[in-house]
């Protein structure tokens, strides 16, 4: 298969992707919406790029197609430059905040503020929703569709089917997403809306919450077969090292008394 | 939250029925889901939460996926629909031929708002954007039968006649 990737020739598997092509060439593609380990879903638009194929060019997005014959490959004309220029501008509008966007304006010459700011707090990568439904205990969807599309829970309400994992959190490209811990509950805020609250487990060492309390069977599940056993954790790695360290000096130092200490104070 | 308030007054949901359904008619095969969600909302005129709960334990799909789906078709509601349903057509031909006018007599008449529903629960209002059968336009469709060439006499005729029922 020969592929030429900017101007060039570049071995590649077939079925590989053109970001993949790329990226093991040292080409970088922007792109806004894609992880390796997700499918890929091709919502922010910025990886696209130029294909000849056949004789025919035409705009792909990289992070979605599937090398299959020769072909060439354009990642960076004038052309696109001032496609992705566009996609930033627009981007901004609904997140006028955000870092990523920022660098990205700086790279392609953006103006921002081009269009009102809107203030949607998203660019609707579609990266949570697809991150839960791997990792978490799908509670984040794509719903409605268009201008109307959002992230959401199912009718709209408060999920108690979440675990905690803080995937959509770490994953936002934008950083919008906050989960926290209150008390001895865990929540995760999305548009300013409370998408879910669930409960902490309490550590039986000291009683402090400290994890979420997860439905193992479903994680089990969706690990298939794993090497190490799965087991809740009933004490805190704070206790946890703190037990270990008090049982390691006793056992090596048992002509000196262990002073116990106070809990909760210097972890 | 204004949905929920709707759905407490909705009538019980028929789980043999929806079990009927997913079973029978789609041998409980998760790639029919959709046929099963269109063939809930013929039933209910919209879809209950609480048939789409017992429909993703059934095919074991989780809710918002469900969820997903229902949102993205427009043909899915999930608010509570009346017990006729008339679209009144206003794409491009239609609005030529003084569909909007026509919306506008019904809204008044009914009381509502395109896309709402009579307090009765008899009549919701839709509009469409195109039916297909632009020659006979102005269309009108009271439960999927078409009226082409609809006037306001047509449709005064037409509520009239559910309201006699």
């Amino acid at each position: 298969m020969k592929i030429i990737l900017d101007g060039k020739e570049v071995t590649a598997e077939a079925g590989r992707t053109i970001l993949e092509v790329a990226r093991q060439n040292g080409v970088d593609i922007p792109t806004l919406c894609h992880v390796p380990a997700l499918e890929p879903a091709a919502m922010c638009r910025l990886c696209t790029v130029e294909l000849i194929e056949n004789r025919r060019a035409r705009m792909v997005t990289a992070c979605n197609y599937p090398l299959r014959g020769d072909a060439e490959v354009r990642t960076d004309t004038p052309f696109l430059r001032q496609g992705r220029k566009l996609i930033i501008e627009l981007l901004y509008s609904r997140c006028p905040d955000s870092t990523v966007l920022k660098e990205l304006a700086a790279r392609y010459g953006a103006e921002l503020g081009r269009f009102p700011e809107d203030n949607k707090d998203c660019v609707m990568c579609g990266l949570c929703a697809r991150v839960c439904e791997r990792v978490g205990g799908n509670v984040l969807a794509l719903c409605g569709r268009g201008v109307e599309i959002r992230v959401d829970t199912s009718f709209g309400r408060t999920a108690r089917h979440c675990i905690g994992c803080g995937a959509c959190a770490r994953i936002c490209p934008v950083n919008k997403i906050q989960i926290g811990d209150e008390g001895a509950e865990r929540t995760v805020i999305i548009y300013g809306k409370e998408a879910s609250r669930i409960p902490l487990r309490p550590c039986t060492s000291c009683g402090k919450p400290f994890g979420p309390v997860i439905d193992l069977s479903l994680i089990m599940e969706r690990a298939g077969e794993t090497k190490v056993p799965a087991f809740n954790l009933s004490v805190c790695p704070a206790c946890s090292r703190r037990n270990h360290a008090r049982r390691l000096a006793e056992r090596h130092f048992e002509q000196y008394e262990i002073e116990p200490r106070e809990t909760g104070e210097d972890d | 939250m204004p949905e929920a308030e709707v759905m407490c007054q909705e009538p019980e949901v028929d789980f043999t029925l929806i079990d009927r359904i997913i079973r029978d008619d789609f041998n409980g095969n998760r790639e029919a889901m959709i046929m099963m969600m269109q063939a809930i909302q013929r039933h209910y005129h919209f879809l209950p939460e609480p048939a789409l709960h017992y429909l993703s334990q059934a095919i074991s799909v989780p809710l918002t996926k469900i969820y997903e789906v229902a949102t993205f078709y427009a043909s899915f509601s999930l608010i509570p629909k009346g017990k006729h349903i008339l679209h009144v057509c206003t794409g491009t031909a239609c609005h030529l031929k003084g569909s909007g006018g026509m919306v506008k007599h019904i809204a008044g008449k009914l009381g509502i708002a395109p896309g709402g529903t009579t307090a009765d629960k008899k009549f919701t209002l839709e509009t469409v954007n195109c039916l297909g059968a632009c020659a006979v336009s102005p269309v009108v469709v009271l439960d999927e039968k078409y009226h082409p060439k609809a006037t306001v006499g047509l449709l005064n005729e037409l509520i009239d006649q559910v309201n006699a029922e």
